[in-house]
């Protein structure tokens, strides 16, 4: 008994300093958004801001007419649609990327990791102009070359929300293939000589040893992905929605849609409401897909 | 041992597989290194190649000498080398407790950190300023320091333990048995073990400050001061003024170094255990 | 492996203790003798401003700062004298909200009123909110019809949106077009709504006080915008007019710089009026100025009070106009010899009759995005203009509701 007091004292001990800095930079924010949520504190009471109570979320709930419910339908099939490509996709080049007959695959990899070391509102800029402009980017002069009618791409909603995906694909995959990467290298290579003496082809050795060695490694991250996929804001924000460059797209997630329809009208008290809500809806939305059981093991 | 002609075909294919699709990742990069050589002061033209016309060195060189560049990646590699440090060093002993200890809590707050982390953002600011300004924080390093640590650490926490928990606990139990205490078993078997992990996670980090902009520049004020990525957000062209290809030369100035470290890193991404560590 | 490790640790420590001493530096900006300004301004601004203040304030020791997101870090430590600035320069649109938020002191409580006189009225009226003023204007920005004459000759040029309408009609197809604007964006469209009496927003923040002008603007905009690109961002406009593949444009003065190093014949003339209001489109402008924070105003009166004053000097806006062809604020400016050869700032000096000084009110700031969802929806939807601008108005008011 006593022993077992000391070990969860020096387990306290040596995890406190991650602890507290988690404490301070990530849930202090949450607690004060929410404090904040009960003031009304806006441009008209900016630091002299009074406790109001609930009025602030009375008012977000108006909010929350079918515009929202579509963009909270939207972030669901963006999130899943991202991450489903996401794995898979990065599986596929990891496993590639791992194929002991490939010589340059060092090269490969740093190539293939560029997307991720640009600061992201640069690549999305770089996309924007460069790639789906109507006027001048290179898709549209590609389809000129080949004789086919220009388009526009950011304007519809569908194609709005497959080129947002592209973008986030691109932006995303490098993390993603270095996850699965490094994973795989944990995988004892006797396991596949193993599975090859008995006879096991690729998609067999890949369902029996590489995912279920590799799953619970790639979990925490894959899980934070996911979490970032839903709340993605700059991907779809700066390709669709900027002020001044809005390209027509209705295309929503949960986070544009309040800054559009909330946070722009800088009042603290009601945005922190509304962030409030859509935490209270990621936990719920987690909840679901039992992302909970990952602290069980 | 002679090579079989279908293996050597599959190899080719393999090769010509990863070029198409580095060039196809790399379009949008080829596009700025274009744009960042090219001597016009635009980031569109009507009939773009990949060469540019009108070739330049300017660009790079109003970048690297015309702006306090130097300065900026001074600040930002004492940043980045500070960060990861620090990350490290806080996440690696938490994760370990988290992975191997058993105590009351561990579960709830594994779980919960997860969900606090995926809080949006968008409004932490407002908060985190309160918390350093009585702190004396802001306009400070240390306070930037503590922010990045802070807001990487679930990641960190969570992505090391993951990697510790895959690892056999055979060899510590061997090593205390020869009487190794717990800071050298994590030392000389753990970590050496555990560092792809490890290197995702810095590299993760170190990433996360290389490109981070929003915090450095609100909470820092000065050009001196600038991390590269501050600084190349200071020189965005927007309709008033900047040159896009100035712009873009200093884009790829900023993500050469991180490119050159991932390069450099991957030879340390195999993990001890492939080596034959605990086969028996 | 282990040296490694403690090697790391070392360097984290170091680099840590060394941020910490070199980053600790004791801004406690309480200096009587020294001013800290944040600006977002281009270096052709700043320079001329800051070599001037130089030589008139020998004693005072004046930094300017550039910001990138000032007006997001001035909403932080508008109230915090360690951290915030003493003044800056900014456009006036913000004036309402940081009036509101009360960080902010009018100019003059410190200055008096005198040289209010010698200023352009628009830019005062710009700059006044709530009956205060709380910027001391430098110079101004407004758009400005420009053209490229080797397509646009001088007899071609429009004088009316009609003549506007016929020449794009008849000189739009293959890749080229007649004329092109940012057709989309609330700022650029605001022209076209002043010009049939409409607005974005009233003084006392209601929006589009007269609806059905907005109306009959966006309705006659619509075919003009069929004429134009799919794309209403500045980058392709700009691109567009700079690469001679659109023959005329409406931008402001900081395209002029770029249009010359891609070697346009740039013309420039009064902005063309509406046929059946009779009324020229009538531009935003915004004015750019000093606004001095409560703080320093009360704990630096004197020093303050000094630097304000050397800047209402003429000679302040003829080097800036002459360094980099805006517009200053003062009138008297526009009578220097040096000022009169520039045609560019002469026909601001014109526009500045007619333009519109940018809302001030905090309202204004939502409304923004609202009209560009408008513009969107009538321009690359084409959806129903009554059915569009009723949405608008319920968003603009539903939003203007929210900041309360």
């Amino acid at each position: 008994m006593k022993k077992k007091t000391k070990i969860t004292l020096k387990s306290y001990l040596w995890s406190s300093p991650s602890l507290l800095l988690i404490g301070l930079i990530v849930v202090f924010p949450i607690f004060y958004t929410a404090y904040i949520s009960m003031t009304n504190m806006n441009v008209y009471h900016w630091f002299d801001y009074t406790v109001i109570g609930f009025d602030n979320y009375f008012k977000a709930l108006f909010m929350f007419d079918s515009g929202f419910l579509s963009a909270l339908l939207a972030t669901i099939i963006w999130t899943l649609v991202n991450m489903i490509l996401q794995l898979v996709i990065a599986y596929v080049l990891a496993t590639l990327l791992n194929n002991p007959k490939l010589k340059l695959r060092r090269f490969y990899k740093t190539l293939l990791m560029f997307p991720w070391a640009m600061p992201g509102y640069v690549s999305i800029l770089l996309w924007k102009t460069g790639m789906f402009n109507t006027e001048f980017g290179l898709l549209n002069q590609l389809m000129t070359k080949l004789g086919l009618a220009t388009y526009h791409w950011l304007s519809n909603d569908l194609s709005a929300f497959i080129c947002c995906t592209i973008v986030n694909l691109w932006l995303a995959l490098p993390f993603m293939i270095m996850i699965i990467d490094g994973a795989m290298q944990s995988i004892d290579k006797s396991y596949y000589e193993v599975a090859k003496l008995e006879g096991a082809n690729w998609i067999q050795r890949a369902y029996y040893v590489t995912v279920p060695t590799i799953k619970p490694i790639i979990a925490p991250a894959v899980i934070i992905t996911i979490f970032t996929t839903f709340k993605q804001f700059d991907v779809v924000y700066l390709l669709t929605q900027q002020a001044g460059s809005k390209t027509g797209s209705g295309f929503h997630t949960i986070l544009t849609f309040a800054y559009e329809n909330a946070f722009i009208a800088s009042n603290y008290g009601y945005s922190s409401a509304i962030s409030i809500i859509i935490f209270i809806l990621l936990i719920v939305f987690s909840a679901t897909f039992k992302l909970k059981e990952e602290g069980d093991r | 041992m002679t090579k079989k002609p279908k293996e050597i075909v599959g190899q080719v294919f393999l090769n010509i597989f990863f070029i198409v699709l580095c060039f196809i990742t790399l379009v949008p990069i080829l596009y700025a290194l274009s744009v960042s050589f090219s001597n016009q002061n635009g980031l569109l033209s009507s009939d773009f190649s990949f060469i540019p016309k009108d070739f330049t060195f300017a660009n790079y060189k109003e970048v690297l000498f015309g702006e306090d560049i130097m300065t900026w990646f001074g600040n930002t590699i004492l940043l980045a080398v500070a960060t990861v440090g620090l990350s490290l060093t806080v996440a690696v002993p938490a994760a370990y407790c988290f992975s191997r200890r058993r105590f009351p809590g561990r579960k709830a707050i594994i779980k919960c950190l997860i969900l606090l982390n995926s809080f949006p953002a968008i409004l932490s600011m407002f908060a985190i300023y309160r918390l350093l300004r009585p702190l004396g924080l802001i306009n400070n390093r240390l306070g930037l320091i503590i922010v990045y640590v802070g807001t990487m650490s679930v990641f960190s926490l969570w992505n090391t333990k993951g990697y510790f928990d895959t690892i056999p606990t055979a060899l510590e139990e061997s090593a205390q048995i020869d009487g190794a205490n717990t800071f050298q078993i994590v030392i000389k078997i753990v970590l050496p073990l555990a560092r792809p992990s490890i290197i995702v996670t810095a590299l993760m980090v170190l990433i996360y400050v290389w490109n981070e902009y929003i915090y450095a520049t609100t909470f820092m004020t000065g050009e001196k001061t600038y991390t590269l990525a501050a600084g190349l957000n200071s020189l965005q062209a927007t309709e008033m003024q900047g040159s896009w290809p100035v712009f873009a030369a200093a884009s790829i100035v900023v993500s050469l170094p991180v490119l050159i470290i991932f390069f450099l890193c991957q030879k340390y991404m195999t993990s001890g255990l492939t080596a034959g560590g605990v086969k028996g | 492996m282990k040296k490694t490790i403690i090697s790391l640790l070392i360097v984290t420590l170091i680099a840590t203790i060394f941020c910490g001493a070199v980053g600790c530096n004791p801004t406690g900006n309480t200096d009587p003798s020294s001013l800290v300004i944040w600006h977002d301004k281009e270096e052709a601004v700043i320079t001329p401003l800051q070599d001037y203040v130089k030589k008139a304030l020998p004693n005072i020791t004046v930094t300017f700062e550039r910001k990138s997101s000032l007006t997001d870090s001035l909403k932080l430590v508008g109230n915090d004298p360690n951290s915030a600035p003493d003044m800056f320069i900014f456009a006036h649109d913000k004036i309402g909200v940081f009036a509101e938020m009360n960080i902010l002191t009018p100019v003059t409580d410190i200055i008096g009123e005198d040289f209010k006189s010698e200023y352009l009225p628009m830019t005062l009226s710009a700059v006044t909110y709530k009956e205060k003023l709380y910027q001391l204007p430098l110079y101004f920005e407004t758009l400005l019809f420009m053209y490229n004459s080797k397509y646009m000759l001088e007899n071609e040029v429009p004088e009316t949106t009609d003549e506007l309408l016929e020449y794009m009609k008849n000189n739009t197809g293959r890749g080229r077009y007649g004329f092109v604007e940012q057709h989309s964006t609330a700022y650029y469209s605001a022209g076209w709504i002043h010009a049939f009496g409409g607005c974005i927003i009233d003084d006392s923040g209601t929006p589009f006080p007269n609806g059905q002008a907005v109306k009959d603007a966006l309705n006659y905009h619509t075919q003009f915008v069929n004429l134009m690109p799919g794309e209403s961002e500045y980058n392709t406009v700009n691109t567009l007019f700079l690469n001679g593949k659109a023959d005329a444009t409406i931008g402001g003065p900081w395209m002029v710089p770029s249009a010359r190093d891609a070697g346009i014949k740039l013309g420039i003339a009064p902005m063309p009026t509406v046929t059946g209001t009779r009324k020229s489109l009538a531009p935003y402008s915004g004015v750019q100025g000093i606004h001095v924070l409560k703080f320093a105003a009360e704990n630096k009166a004197q020093t303050v009070k000094d630097f304000l004053n050397v800047l209402t000097a003429s000679e302040v806006g003829i080097r800036l106009a002459m360094a980099s062809g805006c517009a200053p604020a003062k009138t008297d400016c526009y009578d220097d010899e040096r000022i009169k050869k520039d045609e560019m700032v002469q026909i601001m000096r014109q526009t500045a009759e007619i333009a519109v000084p940018m809302p001030n009110i905090p309202e204004m700031d939502v409304m923004w995005t609202v009209v560009d969802s408008l513009l969107i929806d009538v321009n690359l939807k084409k959806k129903n203009i009554d059915a569009s601008f009723d949405t608008a108005l319920e968003k603009a008011n539903s939003l203007i509701d929210a900041m309360k």
